[in-house]
């Protein structure tokens, strides 16, 4: 290759990276936001109280023939982080469950006029929204190996998680006893209008 | 066409001098055995699984898994892939069939990733920066120095300037404008306030101490000094302000000639990634050893060969 092969290259290369900075695109190996770039002000603090043995156990779940049972990262063979992350997930107030996954999210916030009107949204509508409650019986199914017109295939899901809500301002002042527990539950439950899209994986 | 010609002998400048061959092929060498121990430690949660597990269904795979059509996950592969990336890391570090190597390693990196990030739908982007340069070593000549290849092919010319340095100087820039893009990203999703006292900084710095739990007088169970540190936002607006200064001003360090204030400005940026791991579990503990881009090698490893290691030898049958 010569120099002015290598140029075009290089012209090419900055283009396509800068691209995607100017129009949002986070799609390994580009990116336009390394992480931590969110930040909202919030009058609260709110931090999740660790339950070993929940999290051991995992999902409460219930079977189509009525039995009832637990599914954890073991089960799933996925590493507790993750695992924590889809339990996470699927509980009400969870930042991530309305919009997308984690630094999905991102993607959501001050879109600009511009990269609204290339994605064709409106001013109210989000980037990208995750159907989680039809994932998670996907995942957890598939998984698995059960199937619809199987005994145990899964039909509702339970979570559950306690968190320690704080005042950012108690915090402020060394406050770490004014505390309040809050303990939030998620039950979603099998719809039988998404049968038709599961043999395809998608709703 | 004065402007135009300005603007090509800047760009010449800039991308096509600087670096030698023989800078080319150790940097390969070295960002290589710094890919050993980065890899390893990005994908160990994949690796702590059972290999004859269940296959995970994917809850969101990654955009090429969805292109692709992976689904699922097949855990002795991503044992099977790793082993693949170690090896094919050694190759690159050896100069065998570098080209090769460097694309299988690219290969793994996105199996690897992909599979990382598609249990959860998160997005990690700790893997962008080794990946545009393993990008752009794959477009270069590094295995023509320093390498089997070049011994093995008996390869006769050695590497011009030119075509050692833009690899390289493309490489400082993709970092550089890293840093920079974060600083619009912030402003872009958050506004200011971001770097206000009792902005993110605090936020975080809070989050990670309370999460831990407190004990019943009141002491945290970890990251105690984290609490300290959020309650005084003076200090963290002066904080805020020098991680303003130092993503804006990472360009900057591309007109520094000096080696001393580059090594100044790098330690500088190794101090916040160490100190923003240990006090607010940012995970990019191990991405400074990209940095090594920064600087030329040679003068280093012929310090290391003919002082460091016949020292470090000398010490060790000393020892024995």
């Amino acid at each position: 290759m010569n120099k002015r092969t290598i140029t075009l290259i290089l012209v090419a290369y900055l283009t396509v990276i800068w691209v995607a900075v100017i129009f949002r695109i986070d799609y390994f190996p580009l990116t336009w936001v390394p992480m931590y770039s969110g930040y909202k002000p919030s009058e609260t603090i709110s931090v999740k109280v660790f339950d070993k043995d929940k999290e051991q156990k995992g999902f409460k779940v219930t079977y189509q023939d009525g039995s009832t049972g637990y599914v954890s990262s073991k089960d799933l063979n996925i590493p507790k982080p993750h695992f924590r992350r889809l339990y996470n997930d699927l509980l009400p107030d969870s930042k991530l469950f309305e919009t997308a996954p984690p630094k999905h999210q991102q993607g959501n916030i001050e879109l600009g006029m511009i990269n609204r009107w290339i994605r064709g949204l409106n001013k109210e509508e989000s980037r990208s929204v995750v159907d989680r409650e039809w994932g998670m019986f996907w995942t957890l199914n598939k998984t698995l190996g059960h199937e619809p017109s199987d005994p145990k295939f899964i039909i509702r899901i339970e979570a559950d998680q306690q968190h320690r809500v704080y005042r950012k301002d108690d915090l402020l002042r060394q406050d770490v006893g004014n505390v309040q527990i809050d303990t939030r539950r998620a039950l979603i439950e099998w719809r039988e209008e998404w049968l038709p899209g599961w043999g395809h994986g998608s709703r | 066409m004065a402007a135009a010609n300005t603007i090509s002998r800047a760009w010449n400048q800039f991308f096509f001098t600087g670096f030698s061959g023989e800078s080319l092929g150790l940097l390969r060498m070295y960002i290589g055995c710094g890919l050993l121990f980065f890899h390893t430690y990005q994908f160990a949660t994949v690796l702590s699984l059972n290999p004859i597990g269940a296959m995970h269904f994917f809850i969101a795979p990654i955009w090429y898994f969805k292109l692709l059509g992976i689904q699922y996950h097949v855990p002795a592969l991503s044992f099977g892939m790793y082993a693949i990336l170690m090896g094919a890391t050694v190759s690159m570090i050896l100069g065998k069939n570098t080209r090769t190597s460097i694309l299988v390693i690219i290969l793994c990196v996105f199996y690897l990733k992909g599979v990382r990030d598609s249990f959860a739908g998160d997005v990690h982007h700790r893997e962008i920066i080794p990946m545009q340069i393993l990008f752009l070593f794959l477009l270069s000549k590094c295995g023509e120095v320093h390498s089997r290849d070049a011994r093995q092919r008996h390869i006769p010319a050695g590497v011009q300037e030119w075509e050692a340095s833009w690899p390289i100087k493309t490489m400082q820039l993709y970092v550089a404008l890293f840093y920079f893009w974060s600083v619009i990203a912030k402003v872009r999703t958050s506004g200011w306030v971001w770097f206000a006292g009792e902005g993110k900084i605090q936020e975080v710095l809070i989050l990670r101490s309370v999460r831990w739990g407190v004990t019943d007088q009141g002491e945290f169970l970890k990251n105690g000094l984290s609490f300290e540190l959020a309650q005084h936002p003076e200090l963290i607006q002066i904080f805020s302000i020098l991680v303003l200064a130092f993503e804006l001003g990472f360009p900057l360090l591309l007109l520094i000639k000096s080696v001393k204030w580059r090594l100044a400005f790098i330690l500088g940026v190794t101090t916040f990634h160490i100190a923003s791991f240990v006090l607010m579990d940012v995970n990019f503990l191990l991405i400074p050893f990209v940095y090594l881009i920064f600087f030329d090698l040679v003068p280093i490893h012929q310090w290391l060969k003919t002082r460091a290691w016949p020292l470090f030898r000398r010490r060790l049958s000393m020892a024995g």
